[in-house]
């Protein structure tokens, strides 16, 4: 009984992250191996302290660095249509960032004023 | 212990001190020019703009307004009717009464050293950076829009409409409030903002007041200028002359 508890419970949990749509750069950076984010369980938890806290810098401080940077999470995350070459917003259903916040029904607000997607001419 | 040189050991220790001094000094270069937005602004900087109304011509003012808006991406609202419209920057015709001399201004948010959006902000989101450029902080407003009521010079305006694809450096949104932002991020990577860009002529120059040897604190020093509604002691950071 207790065993098949915790095959119920493993799949419920990795059910979240199981189909995360990681977007195209992501992938290429995982498939290579190489570590972008040191610890992925600390980014999937505290992701949105890190991008408040780099939120305040940039805005009221003028510290414009990489890192924790919107942009970049955007730009690493997006996904390609294929077939007209446009990219998907990330927070479009079934895209990466709301593929999670969707499952854990928590509302994602960035995007009421962020561009969900890079800029015009990287395409 | 035999210390003679000879011409091998020389240009291996040589070779060796060249690459190494060449490598520090390569990455100082580097950190130098990484840096520069590392570091929070100070106010040892105060940015402003001086525009000479008797220079930028009424066409000159139009290139500032569709330069702004192309670079912050504002003004192609679709649902915002007449007054819900965003403008960052406006031309406003004065006339003297007196004289009948009409002059244009090209009026944007003036970046006071006192801001009275800044004194009546219920959540601080309306800010002033150390540097003195007044900035809205969307992530903190609510759109009470009292700021817009309290801004002598009407610089500020509303959203009334969910937007899409906004300017990648430039996040817009439904419910909050925005004004000139003196190009901000274009300041900090050291380019002058959008619509000092577009005028070609010295009709505006954009720089650091308090730097003696920049070409408005030299310029401010020589001619007469002045502050609109300076009677409210807000000192701001835009400034004309010939008005």
């Amino acid at each position: 009984m207790n065993r098949l508890l915790i095959v119920f419970l493993t799949l419920l949990v990795s059910s979240v992250f199981a189909h995360t749509n990681l977007g195209e750069q992501a992938s290429s950076i995982k498939a290579s191996g190489k570590v972008f984010h040191e610890s992925i369980s600390i980014i999937r938890k505290i992701h949105p302290e890190f991008l408040r806290h780099k939120r305040d810098k940039t805005l009221r401080q003028g510290v414009r660095t990489d890192e924790y940077s919107l942009k970049g999470c955007v730009s690493c995350h997006v996904n390609k249509d294929k077939t007209n070459n446009q990219y998907y917003s990330v927070d479009k259903k079934g895209q990466f960032c709301s593929d999670c916040h969707e499952q854990v029904s928590v509302s994602l607000d960035c995007f009421s004023c962020h561009r969900t997607i890079p800029k015009e001419g990287s395409l | 212990m035999n210390k003679t040189l000879n011409r091998r050991d020389f240009i291996k220790t040589t070779s060796a001190t060249t690459i190494g001094v060449a490598t520090v000094a390569s990455g100082i270069t580097l950190t130098t020019f990484a840096s520069t937005n590392k570091v929070p602004v100070t106010n040892e900087k105060r940015w402003g703009m001086l525009i000479d109304t008797n220079k930028l011509t009424e066409a000159g003012i139009d290139g500032m307004v569709s330069a702004c808006q192309e670079e912050q991406g504002w003004g192609s609202e679709l649902h915002s009717t007449g007054s819900q419209k965003p403008g960052w920057i406006k031309k406003l015709k004065v006339k003297d009464k007196a004289t009948g001399k009409v002059s244009n201004l090209a009026l944007m948010c003036q970046h006071c050293e006192e801001p009275p959006c800044v004194d009546v902000c219920p959540t601080n989101a309306s800010m002033k950076r150390e540097d003195g450029i007044v900035l809205v902080d969307k992530h903190l407003c609510i759109g009470c829009r009292y700021c817009m009521m309290a801004c002598p010079y009407d610089a500020r305006s509303f959203v009334h409409e969910a937007l899409r694809n906004q300017k990648e450096h430039m996040p817009r949104g439904k419910g909050t409030v925005e004004s000139c932002t003196m190009c901000v991020h274009k300041v900090d990577k050291g380019e002058v903002p959008a619509c000092v860009a577009s005028v070609n002529s010295d009709a505006v120059i954009f720089g650091d007041l308090y730097d003696a040897s920049s070409k408005i604190n030299q310029t401010l020093r020589t001619v007469q200028s002045a502050q609109i509604r300076a009677d409210l002691n807000l000192n701001t950071g835009v400034r004309y002359s010939g008005i």
